[in-house]
């Protein structure tokens, strides 16, 4: 790839220095999202919250990569907490759309973005994570502006008091749940065939009918009951596609303890990982594997936009 | 000498009135400075923190752009903290009311304004905001994101609307309030009026909007609250200024919401016989009415203490045929309507918009009223009236078999089955049920009686679950219609579009803004600009598939169009435009925001060949 993304700044910053920070930084993508800390002392009534921290890197930088809001090239993520649930999404923006003169970032981030404003203004169901893409996805349609592109999402809420983790995954972005160094929990990908994931998409009228676009009712949604230490990582495929299982597992095995510093460096080693093999021609990754497997003759990284949210589940303080 | 004397002691009282009202008006300016020194003398003075807060639930609203199941551009953004400012521009986090500008008085649609409207009263739309907690407000800013300068005055209420059990008092009062004025900036900015000490503490705040004099839509993004949650102690100067707020206290108490008053003045309505009314006695009543058909009604009520005469004739019934209340929200109340009502008794014209709320006016002293009044009436206004129930409109349906005109909107309180009432009333003309919860079976009955239908707004009645049978009902009954708004109706599509092209010929005015199971493909604006040549106003806002081959069509066949919107497509060009305003001649709004093809250079050029027109290009950053 001709302009790969340089490394990802160290600082941990929040959501909103995010913006203003992303013009100085300007080819570095930034790591470091949001953080979504239980201050410290014991959780009352033994509510849950997530401690949340993002890292990412674009395919290539192009110019407006990062907008309102936190975009890794075509992909997009957020962070929110509201008092019944911490919630938290990432979205691939589908990069077929900028042949039609449409930026595919846009459509990511918007939904996200929505997402994001959805769950800080309480309106939503923590058990209903479907709910959530369908509501951001109406008000996608509500926008004064004619938004065109798709792409997949994954959103993940962690109800506090019933300590459940209740998911809604469409295409191939995902999550695992990790518990003493084993996934115990997984989303699983929806693709209508190979490297084509359910999307949900806005075509332009004339395209209506022949652009995939699936409902977001189509998505896969799950409940699992987490415990304190649980430890949650949702990502684009970007990551997904580059490293295998054991691999993010080692990477994980190395985070000892659950502050927001130390999770913050280890989402930046996975996605640091992940890029570096994305642009190793002789790895054999896991997506040219499933590639082989369909038949066709791949081998090495998945160059694609990589967004990775590392979470672990702690006691919650209001 | 002798017989003139009298006559003039009338004539100066009627002048006084006037010269005492215009006197103050013009005394407000200064006033505003000395309010000014209030606001910093309390905050340095005090050593009572001042507690700011940011809107914490709107509460109610008379109407918005957005959708009722949405969150972009409604109302309800304008709670909480800002989520725009300080950027400028069209932004769907933001409140947006309903119109701006002139236009929606300038389409076939627009109803004739009220007579004795009091000139101070020039509000179109508000919208109410509830805080966390009671404060005495030192000061309140308006994030304005977007055309600034719609907000025209600020109220507070001395009513908890968190506080458990009714009220024992809703008293609103005057803040600050200011004429309308042109403001040219479209960029965002903090607005902070020098508001008005109050003597209680409020949590209630209510902002009323005139968008008239505004190039596009107004966007509020959040309201800031500042006040004292003690009662601020007030300096020697200041007290000196509380002496003159008094009488700004007084001048509103008559003026803007002067009700307290009036019906002090209905009540000692008995006058001592006078012997002889000099000249007045040889004018001739017609003249005499006349004159005072230009007097508010708290004027009109003031004066019938003079004399006899004059008492005689401004409790004629004459002088109330119309009779507009809605200035007077604030106090009109059971006691205010029983007072009026004998003089009511030939009303034809009733606007009780906004009237009524928080238990003012009840539904048995609405319908003593109506039984006495309503035989004559014509047209009725209840707009935003929560006091309205199923009785209400079954009395109204009874008592008034001539209305002609009925104002539902914004009535969401109201329960589906009241509507079916409406059905009773078959000479309705105009029936507004903005933002109504209606239902398909109600509406559909209403249609079938009320053929004589001529304008129909069903915008935002999120109940009617099939628009099509809907406008099938309009194509088969109403023929007379000239006027519909489907405004973000969910489910209109080509078949209803058929229906109503082919059962309406006399369609002037259409607004199909946000109905987005519309599709171009189907032909359906082809058809619809073919069979309603008669089309002055058109909207198709965010209609993404309104393509040049529809634009061409409206060219060719709807020359008399006024008003177009075709937002948010993609799909129309510079030179279809062109077309169509070379052939639509009357053509005055033309709305092309983000229509991908059409740039800011080509609103330019087209500005340029055609100077008349106004055409909107909106943005966001």
């Amino acid at each position: 790839m001709a302009a790969a993304a340089a490394a990802a700044a160290g600082t941990p910053v929040g959501l909103s220095s995010v913006l203003s920070y992303g013009r100085l930084v300007a080819r570095a993508v930034l790591g470091g999202l949001s953080q979504t800390d239980p201050r410290a002392g014991g959780g009352g009534g033994g509510d849950y919250g997530l401690v949340t921290a993002g890292c990412g890197f674009g395919k290539d930088f192009r110019k407006g990569l990062l907008k309102k809001g936190a975009c890794y090239g075509d992909d997009a993520c957020f962070v929110a907490r509201h008092r019944s649930a911490d919630v938290l999404g990432v979205a691939d923006g589908v990069g077929g759309w900028r042949d039609y003169g449409v930026d595919p970032s846009q459509f990511s981030g918007t939904l996200m973005r929505t997402c994001e404003r959805l769950v800080k203004e309480g309106r939503f169901v923590p058990s209903n994570p479907i709910g959530i893409l369908t509501t951001s996805y109406c008000e996608l349609l509500q926008n004064k502006v004619p938004l065109l592109g798709s792409s997949t999402a994954c959103i993940v809420v962690l109800d506090r008091t019933s300590h459940r983790l209740h998911t809604a995954n469409l295409g191939d972005s995902g999550f695992l749940v990790v518990r003493g160094g084993e996934v115990v929990h997984r989303s699983d990908e929806q693709q209508h065939y190979f490297n084509t994931p359910f999307q949900l998409s806005i075509a332009p009228p004339e395209a209506e009918g022949v652009v995939l676009s699936d409902s977001p009712d189509a998505a896969d949604s799950t409940s699992f009951d987490v415990q304190l230490g649980d430890i949650i990582l949702t990502a684009t495929d970007g990551l997904f596609d580059n490293m295998p299982d054991y691999m993010i597992l080692q990477e994980l095995k190395k985070l000892k303890n659950s502050n927001y510093e130390s999770i913050q460096q280890t989402a930046r080693s996975i996605a640091e990982q992940a890029h570096e093999l994305a642009y190793d021609p002789n790895y054999m990754s896991p997506f040219a594997q499933f590639a082989c497997d369909n038949g066709l003759n791949v081998r090495g990284g998945k160059p694609d936009d990589i967004t990775v949210l590392l979470s672990i589940v702690a006691e919650y303080t209001d | 000498m002798s017989p003139v004397f009298p006559m003039l002691t009338v004539l100066t009282m009627f002048y006084y009135i006037c010269l005492r009202r215009r006197a103050r008006t013009a005394a407000r300016g200064e006033m505003m400075d000395s309010h000014r020194t209030i606001e910093s003398n309390s905050r340095t003075s005090s050593l009572n923190a001042e507690v700011v807060q940011y809107a914490k639930e709107v509460l109610d609203f008379s109407s918005h752009y957005g959708g009722e199941n949405s969150m972009s551009y409604t109302m309800w953004n304008l709670a909480g903290v800002p989520s725009v400012f300080p950027s400028s521009g069209d932004f769907t986090q933001t409140a947006v009311f309903r119109t701006y500008g002139t236009w929606w008085d300038q389409c076939p649609s627009a109803s004739l304004p009220f007579k004795r409207t009091p000139p101070n009263f020039q509000s179109q739309d508000y919208v109410e905001l509830t805080f966390e907690e009671q404060v005495y407000p030192t000061a309140i800013h308006i994030l304005e994101t977007y055309h600034p300068g719609a907000v025209i005055r600020i109220l507070a209420c001395s009513a908890n609307p968190y506080s458990p059990g009714p009220p024992a008092e809703v008293r609103w009062e005057i803040l600050w309030s200011e004429r309308l004025t042109k403001v040219n900036a479209s960029q965002a900015r903090q607005f902070k009026p020098c508001i008005k000490q109050i003597n209680f503490p409020t949590n209630l705040i209510r902002l009323e909007v005139n968008s008239s004099l505004l190039d596009y839509y107004t966007e509020l993004d959040a309201v800031v609250l500042h006040g004292m949650k003690d009662k601020p102690m007030l300096s020697l100067s200041t007290s000196l200024i509380d002496m003159n707020d008094l009488e700004e206290d007084d001048y509103e108490e008559n003026d803007g919401c002067g009700m307290d008053n009036l019906n002090q003045n209905f009540s000692n309505a008995a006058l001592r016989e006078g012997s002889n009314n000099g000249y007045f006695d040889k004018l001739p009543c017609e003249l005499i009415q006349l004159i005072l058909s230009h007097l508010t009604l708290p004027d009109l009520c003031r004066l019938a203490q003079t004399c006899k005469l004059l008492n005689q004739h401004c409790c004629d019934p004459l002088q109330y045929i119309h009779l507009n209340l809605q200035p007077y929200w604030a106090k009109l109340n059971d006691t205010s309507l029983e007072f009026l009502q004998t003089r009511c008794t030939l009303i034809q014209w009733l606007n009780l918009s906004w009237t009524g709320n928080r238990g003012f006016i009840s539904v048995a002293g609405f319908s003593r009223f109506l039984k006495v009044c309503g035989s004559e009436l014509v047209r009725l206004e209840l707009s935003c009236s929560h006091f309205l129930n199923e009785t209400c409109l079954e009395v109204i349906s009874e008592m008034c078999p001539n209305l002609q005109d009925l104002n539902l909107s914004s009535c969401y309180k109201l329960p589906p089955q009241a509507f079916s009432h409406i059905a009773k009333l078959c000479s309705l003309k105009r029936l507004v049920l903005y933002r109504t919860k209606i239902e398909q079976t109600a509406l559909l009955s209403i249609l079938n009686f009320c053929s004589e239908l001529q304008h129909l707004s069903l915008g935002s009645c999120i109940m009617i679950e099939d628009c099509d049978v809907i406008a099938s009902m309009i194509g088969a009954k109403c023929k007379k219609l000239r006027t519909l708004d489907l405004w973000r109706c969910k489910s209109f599509t080509e078949n209803g579009i058929a229906e109503l092209a082919s059962g309406c010929p006399l369609l002037e005015e259409l607004d199909l803004g946000w109905c987005s199971t519309l599709q171009s493909s189907t032909g359906c604006f082809i058809r619809l600009a073919r069979q309603l040549p008669n089309l002055q106003k058109l909207f198709l806002t965010a209609n993404r598939s309104v393509c040049d081959t529809d634009i061409e069509e409206l060219a060719s066949n709807c020359t008399r169009l006024q008003q177009l919107d075709i937002l948010g497509t993609r799909m129309v060009s510079l030179a279809s435009l062109r077309r169509l305003l070379e052939s639509c001649k009357d053509l005055s709004l033309l709305d092309v925001s983000f229509c991908s093809q059409i740039d800011n250079r080509a609103v330019l050029e087209l500005n340029a060949s055609f100077p008349k027109v106004y055409i909107k290009k909106s943005f966001t950053q």
